[in-house]
Formats: structure tokens, C-alpha cells, sequence
């Protein structure tokens, strides 16, 4: 018999299921190292890394959005890749190396592409921000020098409803520049 | 605070337990195990909205992030695709560039630079959807899945994968293990697009890949369209291809070709667009990206 994928149950079922009666998810030791500090946490298995980041290390920087992955809001650098830490399981990221919005300064100073965002003024309710940096830091350590049309493409995981993006553009480009 | 945050039933998981197989054969033995009361996860993204929307409650997740076996790209001949392998890894891998980048091509269109980075390839074919945006680039490519279940491995040709809504010929305890490609035919010349009308990391309205070797003599010895987003699984346009087949491609020719891919569709009606507008967006993408493969 051929499986049916769960999203193919859905379709049958179409509706969400009750709570299952007197479940409980193990308990998994966590060794994270979040923003150069390494944290051991005892943790349920079924708990995000978004939840980990704000309920149990009480960063505060990343945002939740959309809880579907869409909004990009989320978004933080895993192994210095970005991913998002709604739909990320924190049992997965034993041993990783987690970056957060907290962690983008460097030498206590604001990363340089921070220092743009405030510059052009691209920052309105700053709830993309945090998401929009991380993704913007981690696209210009692997294209130093990008054209617009590439940064847009970049940025098309995380979704601004205030700017029009146009000075989060702006301020991601004036670091290209300075490199020309 | 905290605590309504965690009976809101958006933010936390219904609870499962978590096993992280070695090998593919252990993770075969725990689907045997627990049945339909696991899922497998691969990259993650499917597995995490399904649970939070409670539309699953599986006793049981297994992770197959630790299995070495299903990672890795391998061009010999023909290439191998490990099948957690990363949309994104896809997008940078050279060896594939060099070989078939009509699939970087379409990896790269997969949502966003985040979400390629988490998604998986065997994870996303699995998923047997038909807006998936590398299905209709595996499809134009001939391309094989091989699973491997307790009767051990089985490769499936991708052209009878995908059977039906997230319906796929894979059987209940069978893993999918990698994608097999093979290297496309010397001159083999490839288009691939994704035609979004809302937004860039959308699903897309349709979405294109087309294979093309040409003849000596400039007419089209061999082509497979593959379509996505436009009928309840991912297509080829058979009957579109052998309209072109064999045949020098006249302008003509072309537009019958495309209005023959747009008749093969089924589309949806959705935030996408609806079915009279994508069946005709088929037939506009199908004619110009042929256009630009049959131009030298």
C-alpha cells in the first residue's frame, strides 16, 4: 500500500486534531553555544529554537511573525547560516553555534551594515529588522559587492510592511560600495 | 505571560517523542516499529507546520539529520543526489552546475535563501506536491528516485513518482534515499522558469523546465517539458514533446507545442491565479522559453 504523505491526510481529514491525552515529550540535555556563549539546557523535544532563544536565554532581538517560516522575521544564522528558528526544532541544534541579532555586534560595536540600516534611515517599526539584518549580514559575507537586483533577490525571505524596502536596499548597497 | 504563550497552540508543539536513527536501516526499523504513528523529518519545514497546525500528532518523529548515507552529491556518469542534501548546497554545488544545472536552476527558485537552506531535496520530492518548484526540472531530466524499504532498494523512474495530491509511489515503510540524474546528452541545451504573480518566494502560478537536444541539422531530436504548479501533481506534456519530437521547431510548431502543454494541465484555482489564467500562462511560458532554447 502506498503512503500517503501526511499533507495528503490532511487533505482527507481536513481538520485539526484534539489534544492527545496525557502526552508529554521527552527530555533531551542541549549543549548551544548562542552568540559565543554556550549554554546547557534541558529541554522537550518538542520545543523550537525560537522558543529556546526567547523563553529560555530570554533574547529578546528575534522576532515571531508568522510561525509558518514566511515572514522571515524569525530568522537567525545557524553554523552562520540563516534558517528559521520558528520551524527549527532546538534538539537539532546540538553542538551548533547560533546567532542571533544580539550577537551581530562586533567588539561592541554595531556591525557595520547596523550602522547603515540607522544612516538611511531604513528602520521604521523594526520588526523586520533584526530578521532583515541577519539575513543581509550572512548575503554580504558571501557577495561583497552585489548589484540591487541581487540583494533584493537576497532579501525576499524577509518581509518589511512599513519601508517599501527601498532604504533596506539602499543601506545593504552602501556597504557594497565602500568595496568597489 | 509565558504561560498562555505556551498553551497558544500557534507558538508550541503538540508533544512527540524524538529518535535520531544512525542508518537508514534503523530508521526503517523504528517506521516498522511505530507504523503510523511516526513521521520521518528531513529538513524539517513540512513536518513543523503540519505539527503546529496540529493537522498530524505522531507519537514519534524521526530525524533523518543523522544519517551520513543520505547526504553527499556524486557525479559519475551519472549524478547522484543524496537525498537530505539542501536545496541550497544544490544552487552552489559546481559538479552539478557543470552537469545539470537546470536542477541548480530550479532549486534555486525553491522559497527563500533560508528556507533553501533548511529544505531538503528527497525531502521536498517526498512531499509529492504539485507546486513543488524542482519536481518539473527532475521531471525534464529523466530522473530516478531510489528508496529503500525492508525488501531493500527499489528505483523509481520520477515520471510515475508522483500519483496523485501529495500522493507518491512510495509504500509506508520505504525511505527515499537519494535522486538519481542522469547526465544529460552532449548539446542538451535547458530553460527553466518560475512564474510568480504575487510574490517572488511564492508558489508559483506555473512553473517550466524544458530539456532540448537538438539534431545535427538544428531540429529537435529529443525534448521533455515538465510542468509544475498547474494540475494535482507535477506533469511532463507528453503529448506536447512528441508534437516536437523528430520535427524542425518552426514558430508554428512551437505555438502548437505550447498550446498542446496548456491543454495536459489541470490547474487549481487558488491565491496563485485561477485555472483559465494559469493554463494560459502555461501556454505563453511553454512558447517562450522554447523560443530561447531553439535560438542558438
Amino acid at each position: 500500500m502506498n503512503r500517503r504523505t501526511a499533507t495528503s491526510e490532511i487533505e482527507a481529514r481536513g481538520m485539526r486534531l484534539p489534544r492527545r491525552k496525557g502526552a508529554a515529550s521527552m527530555i533531551r540535555e542541549l549543549s548551544v553555544t548562542v552568540n559565543g556563549v554556550t549554554h546547557e539546557i534541558n529541554t522537550r523535544v518538542n520545543r523550537t529554537l525560537f522558543q529556546l532563544i526567547k523563553e529560555d536565554l530570554h533574547l529578546v532581538g528575534t522576532k515571531d511573525g508568522c510561525r509558518q517560516g514566511v515572514c522571515g522575521s524569525c530568522t537567525v544564522l545557524v553554523e552562520g547560516v540563516p534558517v528559521r528558528s520558528c520551524l527549527t526544532l532546538a534538539v537539532r541544534c546540538e553542538g551548533k553555534h547560533v546567532t542571533t541579532i544580539e550577537g551581530l555586534k562586533e567588539n561592541g560595536q554595531l556591525h557595520p551594515l547596523q550602522q547603515a540600516f540607522i544612516d538611511e534611515g531604513a528602520v521604521q517599526c523594526g520588526f523586520c529588522t533584526p530578521g532583515m539584518l541577519i539575513s543581509a549580514a550572512a548575503f554580504l559575507r558571501e557577495n561583497s559587492n552585489p548589484t540591487e537586483e541581487e540583494v533584493r533577490e537576497a532579501l525576499i525571505g524577509n518581509l518589511c510592511r512599513c519601508t517599501g524596502y527601498a532604504r533596506i536596499v539602499r543601506a545593504v548597497m552602501s556597504l557594497g560600495n565602500e568595496n568597489r | 505571560m509565558s504561560e498562555a504563550i505556551e498553551k497558544d497552540p500557534r507558538v508550541s508543539l503538540p508533544a512527540f517523542d524524538y529518535r535520531v536513527p544512525q542508518t537508514v536501516d534503523e530508521a526503517i526499523a523504528l517506521l516498522g516499529e511505530y507504523g503510523d504513528d511516526a513521521i520521518l523529518m528531513a529538513g524539517g519545514l513540512t513536518v513543523m507546520l503540519l505539527l503546529r497546525e496540529r493537522l498530524i500528532q505522531p507519537r514519534v518523529v524521526i530525524s533523518l539529520s543523522n544519517i551520513g548515507a543520505l547526504n553527499g552529491v556524486d557525479v559519475n556518469g551519472d549524478c547522484r543526489i543524496g537525498a537530505m542534501t539542501r536545496h541550497s548546497d544544490i544552487v552552489v554545488s559546481r559538479v552539478l552546475r557543470e552537469s545539470v544545472p537546470l536542477l541548480c536552476d530550479a532549486c534555486g527558485r525553491v522559497g527563500s535563501p533560508a528556507i533553501r537552506n533548511m529544505g531538503t531535496l528527497g525531502g521536498s520530492v517526498s512531499q509529492g506536491d504539485g507546486a513543488s518548484d524542482t519536481a518539473p526540472a527532475l521531471l525534464a531530466l529523466n530522473a530516478e528516485a531510489v528508496a529503500v524499504g525492508p525488501d531493500g532498494e527499489r528505483r523509481i523512474p520520477l515520471s510515475g513518482f508522483f500519483q496523485d495530491v501529495f500522493t507518491t509511489a512510495l509504500l509506508d515503510q520505504e525511505i527515499l534515499t537519494s535522486l538519481r540524474v542522469p547526465t544529460p546528452a552532449y548539446g542538451t541545451r535547458t530553460k527553466f522558469f518560475k512564474y510568480t504573480c504575487t510574490s517572488a518566494e511564492a508558489f508559483a502560478a506555473v512553473t517550466v523546465a524544458i530539456t532540448f537536444v537538438p539534431s545535427e541539422d538544428g531540429s529537435c531530436k529529443d525534448i521533455r517539458i515538465g510542468l509544475g504548479s498547474v494540475a494535482p501533481t507535477p506533469i511532463r506534456a507528453t503529448q506536447a514533446e512528441d508534437l516536437l519530437r523528430g520535427q524542425k521547431a518552426t514558430p508554428e510548431l512551437i505555438a502548437e507545442v505550447a498550446a498542446a502543454a496548456a491543454a495536459a494541465t489541470d490547474p487549481p484555482s487558488d491565491g496563485q491565479g485561477s485555472a483559465d489564467y494559469r493554463r494560459e500562462m502555461t501556454r505563453v511560458w511553454v512558447r517562450r522559453l522554447l523560443e530561447e532554447t531553439v535560438i542558438n
